[in-house]
């Protein structure tokens, strides 16, 4: 009889236990934007991923406005959910809100953009591409391409933006990590703007002429928008060789046509899964890195056929 | 009759309220001190703003520079730091702001332009200077553990800037209804020539509207900037619709001469309350917006009807008024 009940106790525990287990786990997603060529399929590969792995994800979009993604932290932390995924727009600002998070003992993490040392303390790992690796591995290809000698140009980013300085870091530190006999002629900011791009390509163009034996951008628009000016210049010549990053369906075009020689693809949707693979590991309490990179793939004209484009 | 004639003007408090019970019903997790204290803290930024317009859409006029204000304020609260410490330096975020609605009510009062213009014109200049000044990059405070201690939530509900907010509306109520300064600025927004004849200065009182607006949204600035440990020149820049909302939901007419502090309350609770209860729902961004705009449609729709009713009853002759003939039977 005794040992009747403590079965019927047994059984009783267990169904809660599993009920408490069933019980789904809520991930609010703070993302940088609903509708946004690169942000987009991010999100719909995080949403997707969420949904195989029964995990709920409460979205909420700051539209690039970062005043609404602090003040979307707090109703993270109002709701109780069991983990963040911040899409942060800027070094400082989400502090006091990811703050508010540690003590309500929500593990944050953040996607694809560092923020600022003074975060550190306050999320549990950063996943998403190693701009410095990009830049290593764009100094590679264009090595490769000239045979290690040679002049080229950098069209960079925005002055001071962390993508930036890590493109151009990474780049100006590999060349002389292999000592490499290419000379940077002149590195110029083009704000990953194609238009940009344009302007500062035919100055380029018409400063160095001949002396220009390959381009590094930062980007596969500012890319684009050598290529234009260099058509524009001299238009029956071929282009020297161009190395881009982001793997954007026009620049595998532009390697199949041999306008361009490579880019390197950082896809959205692994960034997507990976940020949500690795909250679901904080929440199954296993620990993780503090940096997560996702995988970065060259595409050069050997291997263009078979690799996805980014977007 | 009389008891739609009192819903209707008490519409605000019963679309908040309806807010509330339909979200707590539908919402999980809706009814709790810390969505409240979250809430409210929330709702203190667009609040401390709402404030200020309040007294200016009751004297006629519109503010639309108060988000780059808010962003101009912050950036000075912030880039001050190193040289004057964070209180100075939040105080000069604040003079700021009161500079620059000195600049918008010494422009309108003294060029007598529409007030939509020139701080539409304002808007974009300050906006320009907060991009000019950081180099359009975001900027970053000396003391983090100060933005820390300011986000802290105190006996359970309030933070520094939502009690800040709550204080403030209670005041601008008393002011707005007990004292003589605060009922001029009714007279002024009805019919300025009027006000004027009957002895108000109401280009003072146009003017010091505009300075109390800055000064609000510069405060709500260098708090959201003291909060964040960050000044952006992009902070605020949605801001203004929204703020313009919540007056308008609590019952202010942007004609002028009508308005109450605390419909600006219900006003901003009521926004505040809807885009919680729509977030915790993850609804999406542009969905809440087109919610937000209905609710807008509404409450300005039984604005025009209480309205038309009043005026069809203040339209008929005294004696009317006072002893109703009745006709074929019906009142």
């Amino acid at each position: 009889m005794i040992e009747k009940r403590n079965l019927l106790y047994v059984a009783a525990a267990a169904m809660l236990a599993s009920t408490g287990l069933a019980h789904a786990k809520t991930v609010c997603y703070v993302n940088a934007a609903d509708s946004h060529a690169y942000a987009t399929p991010a999100n719909e590969a995080l949403q997707e991923r969420a949904k195989e792995l029964k995990i709920e994800i409460l979205s909420l979009s700051q539209d690039f406005d970062v005043q609404k993604g602090t003040e979307q932290l707090n109703t993270c932390v109002a709701r109780g959910v069991d983990g963040i995924i911040l899409w942060p727009l800027d070094p400082q600002a989400y502090i006091p809100g990811l703050a508010r998070a540690q003590q309500a003992e929500i593990p944050a993490i953040l996607i694809n953009s560092p923020m600022g040392e003074e975060a550190k303390p306050f999320v549990t790992s950063f996943t998403g591409p190693d701009v410095y690796e990009e830049g290593e591995m764009a100094a590679d290809a264009l090595n490769e391409a000239l045979g290690g000698e040679g002049s080229v140009v950098i069209i960079a980013g925005q002055a001071g933006n962390g993508t930036t300085i890590g493109r151009v870091g990474g780049f100006e530190d590999r060349l002389k990590e292999i000592s490499s006999g290419i000379e940077v002629l002149d590195t110029v900011n083009a704000d990953f703007d194609q238009q940009k791009a344009l302007v500062v390509s035919r100055d380029l163009i018409t400063r160095f002429g001949d002396d220009l034996d390959g381009v590094y951008a930062n980007d596969d628009t500012m890319a684009r928008g050598f290529i234009d000016a260099w058509k524009e210049a001299n238009p029956s010549k071929p282009t020297p060789p161009i190395v881009g990053i982001n793997g954007q369906k026009d620049a595998f075009e532009s390697i199949r046509t041999g306008e361009m020689h490579a880019t390197i693809v950082q896809s959205p949707v692994e960034d997507g899964r990976l940020a949500i693979e690795t909250m679901a590991r904080i929440l199954d309490g296993e620990e993780v890195k503090d940096r997560l990179p996702i995988p970065l793939t060259v595409v050069t004209k050997e291997n263009v056929e078979s690799v996805e484009p980014a977007f | 009759m009389r008891y739609v004639s009192l819903a209707l003007q008490y519409r605000v408090g019963i679309i908040l309220g309806l807010t509330l019970i339909v979200s707590a019903m539908l919402v999980p997790g809706y009814v709790s001190a810390t969505t409240l204290s979250l809430g409210l803290d929330r709702a203190a930024t667009i609040g401390l703003i709402a404030i200020g317009l309040t007294v200016l859409l009751i004297a006629g006029q519109i503010d639309l520079s108060a988000g780059s204000v808010f962003a101009l304020a912050g950036i000075v609260s912030i880039m001050l730091q190193p040289q004057l410490g964070i209180l100075p330096a939040a105080a000069a975020g604040v003079v700021v702001g009161m500079v620059a609605g000195a600049i918008n009510g010494a422009l309108v009062v003294g060029l007598k332009v529409h007030s939509l213009v020139l701080t539409l014109a304002t808007m974009l200049i300050f906006r320009s200077i907060a991009h000019w000044i950081t180099d359009s990059q975001p900027v970053t405070g000396t003391d983090i553990m100060f933005s820390l201690a300011l986000a802290q939530i105190y006996l359970d509900v309030f933070t520094v800037r939502s009690a800040l907010f709550v204080a403030f509306i209670l005041l601008l109520h008393f002011w707005l209804t007990r004292t003589i300064p605060g009922r001029n600025v009714f007279a002024v927004g009805s019919n300025a020539v009027a006000a004027e004849e009957s002895g108000i200065a109401s280009g003072r009182i146009l003017f010091f509207g505009f300075v109390f607006a800055g000064t609000l949204a510069g405060l709500a600035g260098v708090l959201q900037s003291l909060v964040t440990n960050t000044g952006s020149p992009v902070f605020g820049s949605t801001l203004i619709v929204t703020v313009i909302a919540a007056v308008v939901v609590g019952g202010t007419r942007i004609e002028g001469g009508k308005g109450s502090a605390l419909g600006t309350l219900g006003g901003v609770l009521t926004i505040g309350a809807l885009t919680v209860a729509m977030e915790f729902q993850s609804v999406p961004a542009y969905v809440q917006q087109v919610v937000s705009g209905f609710i807008l449609i509404l409450l300005v729709v039984l604005d025009r009807t209480v309205n038309t009713r009043r005026k069809a009853a203040a339209d008929r002759p005294a004696f009317v008024q006072g002893n109703p003939i009745k006709q074929g039977g019906s009142a």
